[in-house]
């Protein structure tokens, strides 16, 4: 994720502090230290990062902490609030019609990035359309297509035409009963005259409402650059960050986000047209600062809940709520679970759970709890209706038969009966309370992992039937 | 590429040159007797002795401090940071440059440029002259065919730097096939097949979805058959987070046994540069690596890292869309050009 690192190493500094009602000027200048290293890791700008330290030290030192405020929570808060007020709002994308037009260096990711922000509309209830003006790169037109075709989106190109400005002015209008068009650009750098000049022309056919510059996260320096100078040609309004589910930190979106005073859009999380996020600031810092991110979690639920439920039209999550909780309402939980993405992510948006918690977790151990998941399926796909139903009917016989069917041994199928139990027990407990009462669990459970200063992440949204 | 370095290392240069003279000057003020009273306030075994110090004063030399060096270092830790050289090869390039200098006697004849100079351009070349061999020579030595592979994350550039060296092995004589390991990505094939057509080669490739090892072993299969030299693999472009296709990589490596593993990154890559290099290197390892976009305007500080972490040579650089395009990667030129005056 982007700059996890400096969650985890500042949240190492910031430990330090623990205890200590003022902090001396040494304290900060470690503390400033660390968020230096841990910025410049992340490929921040350099001078940006002076600035930003700059800026956090002299507060650190100056700003008297509020009454009865741990020096810990104070320097938190300073360096919650300097990082909010770099990384700004989130791109603010209405949901109407509009025209879109991604730019950015060749392999940033564009043309896949169009087809998850075609899906991304499209979840939300708008017509979008892809138009693919790359005439240059070999295969770009196939890409774009293969992509949309999985997205289940609507594509425009032309593979006999050369002439990228002709595609784009042609793709609007082809594509004119769409009401988001999405215009994918080939890739450039921005020292390539001609191919400025060309994006320059394709901007001025389609007229775009935003320019998006995408972005790999694993861009160093030079992103300054380019993005001023993209920024120059057709003027950019925010900025997606791509490949964030490798290891770069994505630091060059912010050098980029500073340098064309825009915001982040979107961020890209996998190869398939569902890893989209929207970016969130507040859940992101808080995430960031340990502090989870509680919105972003709920959204991911909702969003899975639905699909699942739209899957198959007999099972309504509310249901659990009321009557007994099978196997079957399990496995779609499982179901939904996945939905969400890797568990890794959802657990680090679970206040208390990520962050430091996390760091303390063997890297495996999500490995292995979704490998166990896997188990558990494919046990519930050799079981009958009945056993599904009524998990209780399941005895030495049956566990036997289930274990040899679905490939696996009998421990793990009795695990499975047990997980249910436990899980069965857990609801019978929930089944009791009002909405009142569940939601002012979820705000106890907010309160907790807020750990103080700063002010959580976001707000609860509905959290379902959670 | 290195432009940023370049100037920064000019003023790490001068810094260091500033620090001496004043020193020098120090040195001349101050009266020998001076020199005994700080016998006792400077015990630090780290330092030059008292008596080396003097001996300094008396044949009119100076001797390089660590604190002379600690502003300058910092500046120079900057400059590596904002050509992209990974933290860590950052630091280890200061170290070498700190313990070439600390206690280095600079007569006030030979000129502490000159000192500085030899100090980074060792550093400097220590870490990015690493294994190197001939790339050219290797090919004509290898049996043929000679297998290639190219690995690296997505969005680097692996298909069009394939069709790069196709070319560039066709104008020294050598033929090529190439392959389609990337069953995966929409539109790979149709990508690859166009370089192909462009530069009339053979393509092998598979359904999308394929095996990518099984595409590779056909290539082999067809070159043996008709006398081509080179094979050359595409793979798949893979984050080292996913373990999958991380494992896939370690098959098609077990399966195919290459010749020649080349890395594809991008010379604009920052810090995780280190980090995938790694991966790579550890699932399939790596003989060398190419780095693409250079004509990019990128800070450089990838190719340091690179060499730095795998201990293996960067070969080429890919400078432009063209499929002449792509040049050699000479290490000690480009020491030479960064250090020089």
């Amino acid at each position: 994720m982007v700059l996890d690192n400096l969650g985890s190493s500042l949240r190492g500094t910031l430990s330090k502090l623990q205890g200590k009602s003022r902090i001396d000027e040494e304290d900060v200048q470690e503390v400033v230290k660390e968020i230096q290293r841990s910025l410049l890791q992340a490929d921040v700008d350099v001078s940006l990062v002076m600035d930003l330290s700059d800026a956090i030290e002299t507060r650190a030192l100056e700003e008297e902490p509020p009454g009865g405020t741990s020096a810990r929570d104070h320097v938190l808060k300073i360096v919650y609030e300097e990082l909010v007020d770099l990384v700004g709002d989130s791109t603010e994308i209405p949901l109407e019609p509009q025209t879109i037009m991604l730019a950015g260096l060749q392999g940033s990711g564009k043309t896949t990035t169009a087809a998850k922000m075609a899906w991304w509309f499209s979840k939300k209830g708008l017509r979008p359309a892809v138009i693919q003006t790359d005439t240059f790169r070999p295969g770009a037109y196939d890409q774009a297509k293969q992509m949309c075709e999985r997205a289940e989106v609507e594509f425009y190109g032309d593979p006999d035409e050369d002439d990228p400005v002709k595609i784009a002015r042609d793709g609007l209008e082809a594509t004119s009963d769409a009401e988001v068009h999405i215009v994918d650009t080939a890739g450039r750098h921005a020292l390539e005259d001609d191919l400025v000049d060309e994006i320059e022309e394709i901007e001025s056919a389609v007229d775009p409402e935003l320019s998006l510059l995408v972005l790999d996260a694993a861009i160093g320096q030079g992103a300054k650059d380019q993005a001023s100078e993209f920024d120059d040609a057709v003027g950019i309004g925010g900025v997606v960050i791509t490949k964030l589910d490798g290891t770069a930190k994505g630091g060059g979106a912010l050098t980029a986000v500073n340098e064309t005073d825009s915001s982040i859009a979107f961020l890209g999380t996998g190869e398939t047209v569902q890893d989209v996020e929207r970016f969130e600031p507040n859940g992101f810092i808080s995430r960031l600062l340990g502090m989870g991110d509680l919105k972003q979690l709920s959204e991911r639920v909702e969003r899975a809940m639905q699909e699942t439920q739209e899957e198959d039209d007999d099972w309504d999550p509310e249901d659990i709520m009321k009557g007994s909780f099978t196997l079957k309402d399990m496995q779609k939980q499982m179901e939904a679970m996945n939905k969400m993405g890797p568990l890794d992510q959802v657990m680090d948006m679970i206040p208390g759970m990520g962050g430091g918690l996390m760091d303390q977790l063997p890297d495996d151990a999500m490995d292995v709890t979704q490998d166990r998941m896997r188990h558990f399926d494919v046990i519930m796909d050799s079981m009958t209706e009945e056993e599904l139903e009524n998990p209780r009917v399941v005895g030495q016989s049956r566990v036997e038969r289930i274990a040899r069917g679905s490939g696996t041994d009998e421990e793990t199928v009795r695990e499975l009966l047990e997980q249910h139990k436990m899980m069965e027990r857990t609801i019978k407990q929930f089944q009791g309370m009002g909405d009142g009462d569940m939601q002012r669990m979820m705000k106890k459970l907010q309160q907790q992992g807020g750990g103080g200063g700063g002010g959580g992440g976001g707000g609860l949204g509905g959290m379902g039937p959670f | 590429m290195f432009d940023g370095l370049k100037d920064k290392l000019g003023s790490f240069r001068e810094d260091v040159e500033d620090t001496a003279e004043e020193k020098a000057a120090e040195a001349d003020a101050e009266a020998t007797p001076e020199a005994e009273a700080e016998t006792e306030s400077k015990s630090d075994e780290d330092r030059p002795g008292t008596v080396e110090r003097a001996k300094a004063f008396a044949t009119g030399k100076v001797i390089i401090e660590e604190e002379d060096l600690e502003d300058p270092l910092w500046e120079l830790e900057m400059a590596l940071l904002e050509s992209d050289v990974e933290m860590g090869v950052a630091e280890e390039i200061l170290d070498t440059v700190r313990a070439k200098l600390v206690g280095e006697t600079r007569s006030q004849i030979a000129s502490t440029g000159e000192l500085v100079e030899d100090a980074l351009h060792d550093a400097l070349l220590d870490v990015i002259s690493v294994g190197q061999f001939d790339f050219e020579e290797r090919i004509a030595e290898a049996e043929k065919p000679v297998t290639l592979i190219f690995t690296g994350v997505n969005g680097v550039g692996k298909t069009t730097t394939i069709a790069k060296l196709s070319e560039y092995l066709e104008e020294r004589g050598y033929s090529s096939v190439l392959a389609n390991g990337d069953t995966y990505r929409a539109g790979a094939n149709e990508q690859i097949r166009e370089h192909a057509e462009n530069l009339d080669r053979k393509l092998i490739s598979h359904e999308q979805g394929g095996d990518p090892a099984a595409v590779i072993y056909d290539a082999v299969e067809y070159a043996e058959a008709h006398d081509v030299d080179v094979v050359l693999g595409d793979t798949a472009g893979r984050l080292h987070t996913s373990n999958d296709l991380m494992a896939q990589l370690e098959k098609i490596d077990r399966v195919v046994d290459p010749d020649m593993t080349v890395f594809v990154d991008e010379a604009v890559a920052g810090q995780d540069a280190v980090e995938r290099a790694r991966k790579f290197d550890e699932a399939a390892e790596i003989d060398g690596a190419i780095l693409t976009k250079a004509d990019a305007d990128p800070k450089g500080g990838a190719a340091i890292s690179i060499a730095y972490v795998t201990g293996k040579p960067i070969l080429f650089l890919g400078t432009g869309q063209g499929y002449g395009d792509i040049e050699r990667f000479d290490p000690e030129a480009l020491v030479e050009d960064l250090v020089g005056e």
